[in-house]
């Protein structure tokens, strides 16, 4: 269990503020800021390291889903009930573009590598590719070949690739022009890329994590023993790509051995249902939000 | 915010929108310095202090509308209607009440109210009313001295109510308390709950009307009555609607919506008894309903829709609070009065002593205790019923006896008794003891003949009894046989026999399906237990037992039932579809039986068919899902799939990416659109298509020559081949128009359209120009396919030239030129109209028109032909007249020329007709829908 010791199990802060659920918390591209959003339908900029809110940003007229910071820091975007997908300023914290277009409340959203396309995942069963760089308000693209609800989307380089309630986890290649859909048998909660970029970790709501190959398509390892079967929960993988990390919808946060499928260690992290969980980008440090309102900042 | 050094520090409040409130300052000044006054009325806004503008309106957003914001206008409600004031003049009209008063007032001054009658009249109301109407009536009648509606309180009412005269009957006296009539409160307290209860009655009572009596009692309520109260010495009157809110005196905020009023009760009593108050919010109450579950503090605006996005998934777990609140019911008023007083009761101002004992207090009456062995049925222990028991053992069949008399007593007995009962038999008995004539009941003469008799008769009445029950149901629902009611019913089937009405068999319980003789000789031991085991349409029994008799015949044969009178009620396609099912079961249950006992060898207990294989009508999904999938989900899934997918040049451009599909035309669905036109069309026109495909082998292989460029594209499209595409490739054609008429993307269904159209005239043009010939007639052709024709021949024109330098290609250049004397010969009809005309004005070129119609050459013709095209193109191009035709005209000559040798082939007028129709199917085939369009134009233009 030596493992153990290296994982952020250590509560450092509290981000308190939000009133009403917490469905996500991000990360920025440095690990240094983080943003949150909510039922209250606002966004929120902390800094967790010190624990403190910067900036509460207010547009949205329902509860915000998804964020993503730009790499640059300068932008970030979001998404929510009002099916719209916001641009923002982060300085100035107004709203750049709005992009209509979606059915229905937006899943996801993720900006591309180098932030100029930012592609959105539906309740109406499309991912939408949505231009930054000029100000047509179209979609650069439409993907809709799947079958029900896009839940999680995530970019590669080259790729886009989005998970679903029908499924499947979709993988969009630009540079052959080919879709793989790889079809889990189970809705896809949340999908998300390992750091070396061969594999992929699927939240099933059959309350299992499912890692699979990306090349070949294998599925390589399964992880139980959280719960996932009516909210969306997030998945992410550790720095070192050596642990598994799952929300439960007990207010668990479990880490699994990447490889051997065991439940390294797990602990309370929150009353209610963990939403979201994210990883720095770079240290041991943890975000972790839940349906009690708050974000908590692990630590090891 | 990239580095740290930019961190933000925060001290204090932020101060917000400083500008803003800078500006709405200097206009709040300039509006008190009078500027604004200045202003045109529409400019001017009412502000408040702080220079916001205050909105006014139906809710707070409304601008100034209407007049005045009223719907009036200037005149008032409505324009009064014209009177001419010249024959009668309007005089002082004169006003009377009514004119002021209500409907319902009205109604309440006509007495049309609705009242207790003076009978049950108890405080009097009603009389003190009656007598004041009898007034004002009287005095309408006779006018006395004081002008006006006699007062009120002048007129006492005349009548005494009921309760007064009880308490009067119980020793009540008036200008006496009702306590000091008993020393036990016993009438008092009668007085105070009927006090209490009218109280509350009036409390709940919701309605303007209500409010208007309620008055009406405390101001007219009879002297007498409110003297009792008072020298009652009692508690002194309860104030019944003590002021709670905050609302100035006298102002309703539910004046016209008095259904939240209740609501906003049964709030706050709820909110009494949990033991908090939480500030109630207008928008909680509005919203409250309907927002059972949404998020605690979000409301949503004004415009949208609470739809189910908006609960709040995640505040699944107080489900006692969402019921509470979802479960609105109005409060009872008595618990509320009740409450009132507990209330009080808790903090009792200084100087006040809590009463001890509370007369108020409500009594509860349980419920009385309900029996245990009490069962919420009705039994009628009639003796019908009692008698009903069949008799198990059927008495022996007996000769009736001798005498004649007798027989008919004792069957006319036994019907009668089977009818009454039991009982009759045995009072009969009784009275009879002495009768000889009722021997028989008794045991003595024709005793048994009686017995078997009553038994007969009873089991003749409980059949008949079933019978008219089944009747009954049957005729009213027709196709409703019994097993589908009872499968409505939730019923299981009953072992069903006719003779026998033992119905202990239903109440054991368990029931099981009838055993067949073929059962018995079929059925081995493990298709018992498989089918025992399994029963995949277990909601549906009589699916069930049709599954089973399937499933017996198909695996162990046996005897093979008609399956008509089991499914006559099924339709044809009912019947397939369960076909389907069952094999399907069938199947799985084989499969399951096989991998049971493999697992039986490994000595593993297993649970595969257990787990609940149902069988709905979509049995044949279900098994996969249920059984095959469940077992191989692990090797199935992952299952990957791939796809041709397309990301659009921009997303690609914008991820620093080349196109893979850079260049390449969209896999467009146009490849679709012709061929669907042509195989969609009438038989008839596809039969004159296939025979027009049969004459014209040549151009095909013409076209695939012309476009050798274009094949590449085609083979990159994939294509399924088709007979009709495999004729009729026409994307060369495509490529053809395009440069010239870039139309090509017009309405599929104009296309279809033109094509059918072009294809039905093309075969009556045949049929017309073969009359013609018959007749000697020359019948001009159709001249717009030239049109269309034209872009070929040019390019053609342009392509032989480097031909004729290419040896090489000689023999391809021979075919080619084959189809385009084709095509001149075509056009060679329709000039002669134009050449003629062109005869007309210059002889030289007319003459060569004229040759040309003719079809036939001389060599000497044709030499003068080709020096006219010499000097033609000079020609043409100078005259300004010269139109396609011509030019036309012009390629074919100058093509002729070149093709001397074949031309001598074609001199006969059949042949040119023959030709001249091929070329006109081919074209029809082979030129484009925008070209069969452009020639109906011409066409047109050609009739008018």
């Amino acid at each position: 269990m030596s493992a153990a010791a290296e994982l952020p199990t250590k509560e450092a802060h509290i981000l308190k503020g939000h009133e009403g659920a917490v469905l996500a918390a991000r990360f920025n591209g440095d690990g240094n800021y983080a943003l949150t959003c909510g039922k209250d339908r606002t966004i929120r900029l902390w800094n967790p390291h010190r624990g403190i809110l910067i900036k509460t940003y207010k547009s949205h007229g329902r509860e915000v889903r998804d964020v993503h910071v730009t790499s640059d820091n300068a932008k970030f975007c979001s998404c929510g009930g009002d099916r719209q997908v916001y641009y923002w300023d982060v300085s100035t914290g107004r709203v750049i573009r709005k992009f209509r277009g979606h059915d229905g409340e937006v899943n996801a959203v993720k900006f591309n590598d180098s932030s100029s396309v930012v592609v959105s995942a539906g309740f109406d069963r499309s991912l939408r590719v949505w231009d930054c760089r000029s100000h047509s308000v179209e979609p650069v693209q439409i993907i809709d070949t799947f079958l029900d609800t896009v839940m999680s989307v995530v970019l590669t380089k080259t790729e886009i690739i989005g998970g679903s309630v029908d499924g499947t986890v979709r993988t969009f290649d630009m540079r052959i022009g080919r879709e793989m859909s790889d079809n889990l048998g189970q809705p896809v909660n949340c999908i998300s890329i390992s750091n070396d970029g061969n594999c992929v970790l699927a939240g099933c709501l059959d309350s299992t994590l499912r890692l699979l190959d990306r090349t070949t398509g294998e599925l390589l390892q399964v992880y139980k023993g959280h719960i996932s079967k009516s909210f969306k929960t997030d998945c992410c993988l550790t720095n070192s790509d050596a642990h598994v990390i799952g929300g439960s919808e007990d207010g668990l946060v479990f880490f699994w051995d990447l490889v051997d499928a065991k439940v390294v260690s797990k602990f309370r992290a929150h009353d209610l249902v963990v939403t979201s969980v994210s990883y720095h980008p770079k240290e041991d440090c943890m975000l972790t939000s839940s349906v009690d309102g708050t974000v908590r900042v692990w630590k090891k | 915010m990239g580095s740290d050094e930019e961190d933000f520090v925060f001290h204090g409040t932020p101060i917000e929108r400083e500008e803003e409130i800078g500006s709405r300052k200097k206009k709040a000044v300039a509006g008190a310095s009078g500027n604004l006054r200045t202003l045109p009325a529409w400019k001017q806004e009412v502000t408040d202090e702080e220079g916001r503008r205050r909105f006014h309106g139906a809710f707070t957003g409304g601008y100034s509308a209407g007049y005045y914001n009223t719907v009036g206008s200037k005149e008032g409600w409505a324009p009064q209607s014209f009177t001419s004031s010249r024959k009668n003049r309007a005089g002082a009209r004169k006003q009377s009440i009514s004119d002021f008063l209500d409907e319902d007032e009205k109604a309440d001054m006509e007495g049309k109210s609705l009242s207790a009658s003076s009978q049950f009249d108890t405080f009097g109301f009603t009389a003190a009313e009656h007598s004041r109407k009898q007034a004002e009536k009287e005095q309408h009648e006779r006018p006395s001295a004081i002008p006006g509606p006699v007062p009120d309180e002048l007129v006492a009412p005349v009548s005494e109510s009921i309760g007064v005269k009880l308490l009067l009957k119980m020793g009540w006296r008036r200008g006496h308390s009702i306590k000091d009539v008993r020393a036990s409160s016993d009438a008092r307290r009668e007085a105070r709950k009927a006090f209490l209860a009218f109280s509350t009655d009036e409390n709940t009572k919701e309605t303007p009307d209500s409010l208007v009596s309620e008055t009406e009692v405390e101001t007219s309520l009879g002297p007498q009555f409110s003297e009792d109260i008072k020298l009652s010495e009692s508690t002194p009157v309860y104030v019944l609607n003590p002021k709670q809110d905050l609302h100035g005196l006298g102002y309703d905020p539910f004046k016209h919506a008095p259904e939240f009023r209740e609501k906003k009760r049964s709030r706050l009593s709820a909110n009494k008894e949990v033991g908090f108050r939480k500030p109630l919010s207008m928008k909680e109450s509005l919203f409250g309903p309907k927002s059972g579950k949404i998020a605690p503090g979000f409301g949503i605006g004004a415009l949208e829709e609470l739809d189910v996005e908006d609960e709040d998934v995640y505040a699944g777990y107080d489900f006692d609070q969402t019921y509470v609140i979802e479960d609105e019911q109005p409060a009872r008023p008595s618990n509320d009065n009740r409450l009132r007083l507990t209330s009080k009761e808790h903090d009792v101002l200084p100087g006040f002593g809590a009463a001890k004992n509370s007369d108020y207090s409500m009594e509860r009456f349980n419920p009385p205790n309900i029996p245990k062995d009490f069962v919420a049925r009705h039994k009628f222990s009639g003796p019908l019923e009692a008698e009903t028991k069949p008799t198990v053992s059927a008495p022996p069949d007996v000769p009736p006896p001798a005498d004649n008399n007798l027989k008919l007593l004792i069957e006319g007995f036994a019907t009668f008794v089977s009818r009454c009962g039991k009982l009759y038999e045995d009072l009969s008995r009784e009275k009879n003891q002495s009768n000889q004539l009722f021997d028989f009941l008794r045991g003595g003469n024709g005793h048994d003949y009686y017995r078997r008799r009553l038994w007969e008769e009873q089991q003749k009445r409980s059949d008949q009894s079933k019978l008219t029950l089944d009747v009954k149901q049957s005729p009213t629902v027709p196709k409703m046989t019994a097993e589908t009611r009872g499968s409505l019913l939730g019923e299981k089937p009953l072992q069903r026999s006719l003779k026998e009405t033992d119905t202990s068999a239903s109440s054991g319980g368990s029931f099981q399906f009838p055993t067949n003789l073929s059962d018995t000789f079929t059925k081995s031991a493990s298709s018992q237990e498989a089918a025992d085991a399994v029963k995949p349409f277990k909601d549906d029994p009589a699916k069930q037992e049709r599954f089973e008799q399937f499933f017996k015949e198909k695996y162990k044969g046996g005897l093979r039932t008609t399956d008509s009178n089991r499914v006559n009620s099924m339709s044809e396609s009912a019947r397939a579809q369960e076909r389907l099912d069952f094999e399907a079961a069938a199947e799985a249950i084989e499969k399951g039986k096989a991998y049971k006992e493999v697992r039986r060898a490994t000595e593993q207990p297993i649970d595969f068919l257990a787990g609940g294989l149902q069988f709905t009508s979509g049995g044949t999904e279900q098994i996969k899902d249920t059984g095959v999938v469940d077992m191989k989900s692990s090797k199935t899934y992952p299952k990957r799939e791939e796809f041709q997918w397309r990301p659009s040049p921009l997303l690609c451009k914008r991820f620093d990416l080349p196109d893979p599909f850079m260049g390449k035309l969209p896999p467009a669905p146009r490849a679709r659109n012709k061929m669907d036109s042509l195989i969609f069309l009438p038989d008839t026109v596809k039969a004159a298509c296939t025979r027009q495909v049969s004459e014209s082998q040549e151009p095909k292989t013409e076209t695939s020559i012309e476009e050798p460029e274009v094949e590449v594209e085609v083979e990159n499209v994939e294509r399924p081949v088709d007979l009709y595409k495999a004729i009729f490739s026409d994307d060369s054609e495509d490529d053809e128009d395009q440069p010239i008429n870039g139309k090509i993307q017009e309405g599929q269904e104009k296309k279809n359209e033109a094509a059918a159209t072009t294809l039905n005239r093309l075969i009556a043009g045949d049929f017309l120009e073969s009359l013609g010939k018959e007749l000697g007639f020359e019948v001009p052709s159709d001249v717009p396919y030239q049109e269309g024709i034209k872009p070929m021949e040019e390019e053609s024109k342009s392509r032989s030239k480097p031909e004729d330098s290419s040896d090489k290609r000689r023999d391809r250049s021979g075919l080619k030129e084959k189809v385009e004397e084709k095509r001149s010969s075509l056009i060679l009809g329709s000039e002669e109209e134009k050449s003629r005309k062109k005869r007309e004005k210059s002889p030289r070129k007319g003459s060569g028109g004229n040759n040309l119609s003719s079809g036939e050459f001389s060599g000497d013709e044709r030499r003068r032909k080709r020096s006219n095209k010499k000097d033609r193109p000079i020609d043409s191009e100078s005259d300004s007249s010269s139109d396609y035709h011509s030019r036309d005209k012009q390629g074919s000559r100058s093509r002729r020329k070149r093709r001397e040798s074949s031309r001598e082939k074609r001199s006969s007028h059949k042949k040119h007709s023959k030709h001249h129709r091929t070329k006109k199917s081919s074209s029809s085939r082979y030129s484009s829908d925008e070209e069969q369009k452009e020639s109906r134009r011409e066409k047109k233009r050609r009739r008018d």
